[in-house]
């Protein structure tokens, strides 16, 4: 999450940036993870049931991180994951014309911000901000 | 005929123990390997977007729970950076 921050804050000037916030990957009353429990991290949720329960996490998240990004929530009939398979996380650049010009893998494990600063950096040249 | 079965068997059996073994060791545990397949792999697609396709347009909530906004709205003049995630 980190690298997506410094890509953005290094081209947000060049680039439109948007998060979307989708199904939860590690609920409680799922696969929760031993990394999210309370004495660790304490990310504790159940899988939203209602898109108020949605907002409400997403919401936590960004005020928890003060997540600088532009921010969208997936409808409950999970209308945007489908269209991008994009559960549980997953990078896409949308070129100027609406067409896909990047697609990531599925994370965790193909989830690589590395190629998106690539992409951004092969059309506007390398850009990091100090400090960022 | 018998034989053949039982040699079968035992290879079918085999693979499906070194299979969920590879599986629990890769999730972190026998029980992180069970949810894994019941609730992960569902929802894990590989897609059929390609680059060179048209962006799908989708209908968003924004934070405050009420103002909804369309995709394209937001593909104007530069690139966008989609990010789809979770909390968890």
């Amino acid at each position: 999450m980190g690298d997506v921050i410094q890509i953005y804050n290094d081209y947000k000037d060049r680039a439109d940036f948007l998060t979307i916030y989708i199904r939860e990957a590690h609920p409680l009353d799922e696969w929760q993870m031993k990394s999210n429990e309370k004495d660790k991290d304490n990310v504790c949720y159940v899988q939203p049931k209602t898109l108020e329960q949605r907002i409400n996490i997403a919401n936590d998240f960004t005020q928890r991180f003060k997540f600088p990004l532009p921010f969208g929530v997936d409808e409950m009939n999970d209308a945007a994951n489908n269209a991008y398979a994009a559960w549980p996380e997953r990078l896409y650049i949308i070129d100027e014309t609406g067409r896909i010009s990047y697609k990531g893998g599925n994370g965790p494990f193909k989830y690589d911000p590395k190629e998106v600063r690539a992409w951004l950096a092969q059309r506007y040249g390398d850009v990091t901000h100090a400090g960022s | 005929m018998k034989r053949w079965l039982i040699w079968t068997s035992i290879s079918v059996g085999s693979l499906l123990i070194i299979g969920f073994v590879g599986l629990s060791f890769m999730a972190g545990s026998p029980k992180d390997a069970l949810a894994m397949v019941r609730f992960a792999l569902p929802h894990m697609h590989v897609g059929n977007l390609k680059p060179g396709d048209s962006a799908p347009d989708v209908r968003l909530v924004a934070l405050d729970g009420k103002t909804r906004f369309r995709l394209h709205e937001r593909t104007q003049q530069r690139p966008l950076v989609l990010i789809f995630g979770s909390f968890t």
